[in-house]
This record gives C-alpha cells, structure tokens and sequence, in this order.
C-alpha cells in the first residue's frame, strides 16, 4: 500500500511540478471552465430580468430604472464589497503586472453583480469586462489554492480571462487574443498553449449551456475589391471616434470626481441622465445587442442624421453610466458605437454616390465594430478576431483587418495610451514585463542596500580616522554622535588633500570635515525616486538613513549588478 | 492540502533507490553563490524564477535543477566550491620572520656599490647560485635608476620585478667593512644594507612599508650602529613592530 501511495506521489511530482505546463493546463483549463460559467450565468440572468423589465419601459418613470440601478450598483460596491466602480480591466492589469496577478476572491463575483444590477436596468454598459474580472480572479485564486507562484498565477489568470471572454461571446480565439494582447502583454510560449485551452474550455461551457452558435447572425457578405477604399475611410472614421470615445469616458468621469456629490447622489443623476436620454433614444440602453444585430441583418431602420445623433447619445450615456457610479464594461458599447459608425457612413457614401456597387450595410457594420474596439483598446488582433467570431464569417477578413491596423495606428497616433492603460500610466502602474519600471519596483532598497559600513564617531580625531583608513577598504565613512544617530558622511577622495597633510592630523575632528548636506534615502523609498534623485545630484552612491540611524549605502553598481540579473531572468524563462 | 509535501517523499525514494544524493542548498547557501540578498532570493522564488522544491517548511535547491537553470539563463554558477572565492588574505610575513629568512652578515669586503654587493649576494644561501649573476644585474640596474640609499648610512637595495624562483620573502642585514660612497640622500656614505628579495611583489611592498617604519626611529639607527648579534636585531625589530599598525 505505501508503495502504491510512494510511486502515485513520484509520479504527481514527475508530471506536475517537475515541469509545469501540464499542471498550467490542466488548472487552466479548470479556470476557464468556472469563468465560462460565471460569463453564462451573467449573460443568462441579463437576458431574462432585461426581458422582465422591458414592459415597464412605457412609464413615466422610466428614465429612474437606470438611476436605482446605478444606485444598487455603487451602494453594492461602496458598502458590501468595497472595491471601486468602473469596469476592472485596469486593476487586473495592474495586478498582473505588480503583484504577479493576486486578485481578492470576491472580486469573482462583486463585479458580476454590481454589472448585472447597472445593465439589467438600463445602464449603458457590456458585461464582458466584469467577466474579465470575475474569470481573472477565479484563474488567480485557483492559483492560490494550490500555492503557485507569480509567473504560473499570471498564466492562470490570463486562462480565467479567456474563458470568460470565450464563453461570454462564444469566441475562443478571442478569448486567447484578449488575454495576451491586453492583459499579459506579452506572447510566451509557456502562456499561450495553457490559455488557448482555457478558452477553448470556456467556449465549450457557453456551447453547451446555450445552444446558438454565434452572437450575431447574418446571411453572407460579399466584400470586393471595390470595398477597400471605403473601408480605409471608415477606418479613419471609427479612429476619430474611438478617440473621442475615450476622451468623453475620461472626461466625464472626472467630472463627477470634482463634484460635491455622494457616490449614491453621482449614481442618482447619472442613472436619470442615461434613463433620460433612453426615453427618446432606446437604442442607448443596456448592451445593445438587438440593435447590432439588427442593424447588421440591414433591418436598422435610422436616418442618416438620427445615426449620428445616436453615436454621439451613446458615447454621452455610456460615459454617464460608467463615470458616474455604474458598473460595467466598454466592449458592448464599442461594438454599438461600431455599428452605428459603420451603418452611418454606409448610409452617407450611399448619399453621396449612389451607383456606387459596394458591400451592404451589414458588412459595414461589421468593420465599423472592428475599428471601434481596435481604436479604443489599441489591440488590433482582439478586434479581428472578436468580429471574425462573433459573425461567424471570414468573408470580409481582408476589409477587418484593414480597418483594424489602421484604426488602432491612428488612434494610437492622436493618443498614445489605450483606455484600459491610460490611468495606469497616469499613475505610474504600467508595468508591462521586461520594461525599466517593471524591473526597478521588483528591487526593493533592502536587496541592494550594503550595510557592512565601518562608522566613525564626531568627536574622533582626524590622526585616529587615519588610522582607521589604513587598514579600511572603504572609501566612504558614515559619521555618527555618541547615541549612534547619523550626523554625516566623509568621501575619502573628499577629504584627500588633508589626509596628505600630517600637520593637520591633530588638529581637527571628524565633525569638522565631515559632509553633512549628502542627500539621503530611506528604506521604504522607491527605487525608481533614489535612483532619479542620484542621477539629479550626481552620486554614485546614496546613505540609507532610518529613523537617524545610518542603515547602509545603495550603490549604482550595485543596482546595475542586480539589474542584469533581473533582465536575464526575465528574458529567458522556460 | 500541502502538495508540496510530496516532493520530500519523492527525494527519499530516491535515496531508497540507490542513486546517488544529490547535494541540496538552502536559501542563505545559494544567496552566497549568486551574490544576492536572500530577499531576493525569496522574490524570486515567488515569481517563479527559480526552480525550488520545499522540504517541510524550507525552500531548497538541487543542484541539478540549478545547473538546468543557470543554463537556460547563460549564467555562470558554480556549486561546486562552497563559497564564493574568498579574497585570499595570506598572512602577511613580519619584518622579524624575513630578518630570520635573510640573516645577518658582518664585514662584508668591497670598495663601491657593485662590489659589495656581489658580495652580499654571494652569502645569501636562499638564492639558488645559478640566478645570482642576474640578480646582481637587476640590483645594480635599480641602484643606476635611483640610489636606494635612505639616509643615515642605511640603503635598501631590492630589485624591480619578484624573483619566482624564491620560496620565502627576505630581508637580509649586511653590515659592511668600509663604508661605501652610495649616493644616498643626504650623501653620507652607507655602512649598512638591508637587501629586500621577495617572490611576490605584495611582500615586497609590505617588508619596505616595514622596513621605513623601523628605520625611521632615531633609537633603532643608533642600535644598528652597534652591529647587534641577530637575536638582539630581531627582538628589537619585532618590539617596533607592535607599535605599528603593520
């Protein structure tokens, strides 16, 4: 029996932790089968309570179901789960990135109903980036549980991502676009195989839970040659757009930071904004998806002016709805934002040149999409392959790829940070592996600090100090008072011309040599400020000071040293 | 559930078996062989850099896996020696130990400085006889350069490169017949030599570091000048030598 048990434990051992890709897999694709679920659950509850409420939209009162929403929505998160509105997707960028992807349990569910309560509704908003968030946590707590490390928990949280992705538009290659070009940022081989089958995973739950094949159905597509030039204009469209998109989602929000209001007052006027807007305007409210769908089987039946006006409402509502206390993601409004566009410049080259022989308007809409959610997430390949997936089609692959790069070059161009990044680099949180800022927050000052420092008292003379040089390899001397706090610091080649002068060896002490206006640190300093201020002053090296005790020196040597080893570790891992 | 707990089971079934331990590290061990803090270490181990197993509650390294890594990594890590190459600090040898290597020699016959000092090389037994032509030409080439004759009827003469060929550093006190015009510093003529033969140029430093210490103390030129017997001369040199922080 013991052997049996000793030869099973071998073998866990040989096939797991040995070499983990197998166990990446395996607890991958575990992840990507609970995100699936949660994604199910969430589209599958939205459906049938929007359903529900639907007939209660000819009130009066209507325009107050987005604002009770938003109010659940931001009372939930505020008091019950505590953790900030919007839509998630930065914070677990930057917990991959800082914090090797460690994500609190609840956050697997407290985004996914704050999401449901401000949609369900009416809140103009998507459920796909609380699905990010509840599949990402869920890869990084299964991590927890079996006590993997940062880089193996960061492989898991991006498979909790794509299944989530995967199952909530059933698009698998989406789910594993998604999951490496926005949130890892970067292609590993070791990621990619334990990802892909988690996506893979998370399509199969949704498949199997609900039975419709794509999001979005349509009859075929017949794209020309004759559509390119088209295309490429409607490229340069939706980049405007998703610029502005972006610009009114940052500005908004700001807005109802610098007001007086309570988060819940915020989440009031926010909600009767949008429900306000919706009464004249429908079209805004919720994710939107009747209205893509109609509007890419050519039944949208808009003029070309309403259109527009309703592009500009949705960017308006949206930006309300999530500035102002919602909760909720931008995928879903990005693919109506696209929709819109690319039916409403269909409409206009229809206008302008009649006879002209291009694909339909449905196909329009498809790029559109394409262009919109490149544009805003700078991540061309997610938005060639979210489209290609949720209609099920290749037929108009050549235009979506087109639109694509151009769209997310040009919004690139006029704003260089994603939305998704933008905040992080605004604080100082982007850290994509392998990158300075990445490395320098790794080291913390107590890795590089280096303490075996001879000091030297104030009242000492300088005829002993010398002494102490004689038979010392240090070239820098910490000088303390007779309680040991930190008075100052003497540079050997500082005080060079004295040490050569033995007149002057009892003549003065160390008080009277030493430096005492060298800048210092502490230890709870980051290193990114240290080594700027270093570079200020020119120093080579800098004391550490704690509570006026002389702790040790940081030297740029030494920073170096650890440095390179940081960038080899990175570089080549498995 | 510890799943880590197997791995522990797993290396003794290992040993059970007959194959051969492998050599493990701990934390401190292999935060010595890379040169790093063992917080670093740590981190490491927490990003999953490092391939680590855990034996009940402490990390360890196998050598193997580490050499996998380092490997894969291009970086250089040697296990084999225990530590990090120490800075060798061989003991410096004392002025009174070379004395004791060297000796003393009296009367040593010659009129000018090359004389005596073939002289001197042909009583010092610790120079194998076939090097001393050679040796006497790289004497006279350093006395050409710059006279090494301190003051006080003292010189020092030594020569520019180590000679490998000795086995111990020495300082050999000859005390000449007649004193000798040397081209000293304060042009007196010297009386007395301190000839400094060392294998290794770090001695060599050492022993005339030493060698001025001692010279310079008025009372220790006036005792030379009574041509002590060697045992007074060493005494003598190794109670200087306390004083001095050498």
């Amino acid at each position: 029996m013991q052997t049996i048990k000793n030869t099973y434990k071998a073998i866990y051992y040989k096939l797991f932790r040995v070499d983990d890709r197998l166990l990446l897999i395996v607890a991958g694709s575990i992840a990507g089968i609970c995100s699936g679920l949660a994604a199910v659950a969430l589209r599958l509850s939205l459906e049938s309570v929007m359903e529900l409420i639907h007939p209660l939209r000819h009130y009066w009162w209507a325009f107050a179901l987005p604002a009770a929403g938003a109010l659940c929505s931001s009372f939930y998160l505020e008091k019950i789960s505590r953790e900030g509105a919007g839509h998630g997707v930065p914070e677990v960028i930057y917990a991959v990135s800082r914090y090797g992807g460690l994500l609190r349990l609840r956050s697997s569910y407290s985004r996914l109903i704050s999401s449901f309560l401000t949609i369900a509704s009416g809140g103009s908003a998507g459920p796909e980036a609380p699905v990010v968030m509840s599949g990402s946590s869920i890869g990084s707590n299964i991590a927890k549980l079996l006590r993997l490390n940062d880089r193996q928990r960061i492989t898991l949280v991006g498979c909790g991502t794509a299944g989530a992705i995967a199952a909530i538009f059933n698009a698998p290659m989406a789910g594993l676009v998604f999951s490496i070009e926005v949130l890892l940022g970067e292609w590993k081989f070791v990621n990619i195989i334990p990802i892909a089958i988690a996506a893979v995973a998370g399509a199969q739950v949704s498949q199997a839970i609900i039975p419709e094949q794509v999001l979005f159905n349509h009859q075929p597509f017949n794209t020309m040659a004759v559509d390119i030039i088209p295309s490429l204009c409607l490229a340069v469209l939706t980049a405007l757009i998703s610029v502005l998109f972006t610009k009114s989602l940052r500005k908004i929000a700001g807005i109802a930071k610098k007001s007086a209001l309570p988060f819940w007052g915020r989440a009031v006027v926010g909600g009767c904004v949008v429900g306000a807007i919706g009464s004249f305007m429908p079209l805004v409210l919720g994710e939107g998806y009747h209205f893509i769908q109609s509007m890419i089987s050519g039944s949208f039946s808009m003029g070309i002016f309403l259109t527009f006006v309703a592009i500009f409402a949705k960017i308006f509502a949206t930006a309300m709805t999530l500035g102002w206390g919602g909760s909720g993601g931008i995928f879903a409004p990005c693919l109506l934002l696209g929709a819109l566009t690319g039916v409403a410049f269909h409409k206009t080259l229809l206008f302008l040149i009649p006879s002209v022989n291009c694909a339909s308007e449905g196909a329009y809409a498809l790029l559109g999409m394409t262009g919109l959610i490149s544009g805003v997430m700078q991540a061309p390949l997610t938005g060639i392959f979210l489209i290609v997936e949720i209609t099920g089609g290749y037929e108009t692959i050549l235009p979506l790829i087109l639109v694509s790069s151009i769209s997310s070059t040009m919004s690139h161009y006029i704003e260089p940070a994603s939305f998704y990044l933008k905040d992080l680099i605004e604080r100082g949180q982007f850290m994509r592996p392998g990158t300075d800022a990445r490395i320098l927050s790794d080291l913390s000052l107590n890795e590089l600090i280096e303490t075996d420092y001879t000091k030297v008292s104030e009242d000492m003379v300088f005829r002993e100090f010398i002494d102490i040089i004689k038979q010392s390899e240090q070239n820098f001397f910490p000088v303390v008072d007779e309680t040991q706090n930190y008075k100052g610091v003497i540079l050997l080649s500082a005080i060079r011309k004295y040490a050569l002068e033995p007149g002057m060896y009892d003549m003065v002490f160390l008080n009277q040599i030493m430096d005492t206006n060298v800048l210092t640190a502490s230890l709870e300093d980051d290193l990114q400020d240290v080594l700027d201020s270093m570079e200020l002053n020119n120093m080579d090296r800098i004391p550490v000071v704690e509570n006026d005790r002389f702790v040790g020196m940081i030297a740029k040597t030494r920073v170096l040293d650890l440095y390179r080893r940081e960038l080899i570790m990175h570089t080549n891992i498995q | 559930m510890r799943f880590y707990k197997t791995i522990g089971v797993y290396s003794k079934l290992a040993i059970i078996k007959g194959t051969k331990k492998e050599m493990v590290l701990s934390v401190s061990e292999l935060s010595k062989h890379l040169g790093v803090e063992q917080q670093t270490i740590e981190r490491w181990i927490r990003q999953g850099k490092l391939p680590v197993s855990q034996m009940g509650a402490a990390y360890r390294f196998r050598a193997s896996d580490l050499k996998k890594w380092a490997s894969k990594h291009n970086l250089s890590l040697n296990l084999e020696t225990q530590s990090l190459p120490e800075k060798k600090t061989d003991p410096l040898i004392s002025l009174s130990k070379a004395v004791q290597n060297g000796g003393l020699y009296f009367d040593i016959p010659g009129d000018d400085v090359e004389s005596v000092l073939k002289a001197c090389l042909g009583m010092i037994s610790s120079v194998p006889d076939e090097f001393k032509a050679d040796l006497l030409d790289r004497l006279i080439e350093r006395e050409q350069a710059l006279s090494t004759g301190i003051g006080n009827g003292i010189a020092i003469p030594h020569p520019r490169v180590p000679l490998g060929y000795l086995k111990e550093p020495l300082v050999a006190v000859c005390f000449l017949e007649n004193h000798v015009e040397y081209q000293a510093m304060d042009q007196q003529p010297v009386g007395a030599l301190f000839l400094i033969l060392c294998p290794d140029l770090k001695f060599h430093l050492h022993l005339l570091s030493a060698l001025s210490f001692c010279l310079r103390d008025k009372t220790f030129t006036q005792f030379l000048k009574s041509r002590p017997e060697p045992k007074a001369l060493i005494e003598k040199i190794e109670l200087l030598q306390t004083a001095n922080t050498f």
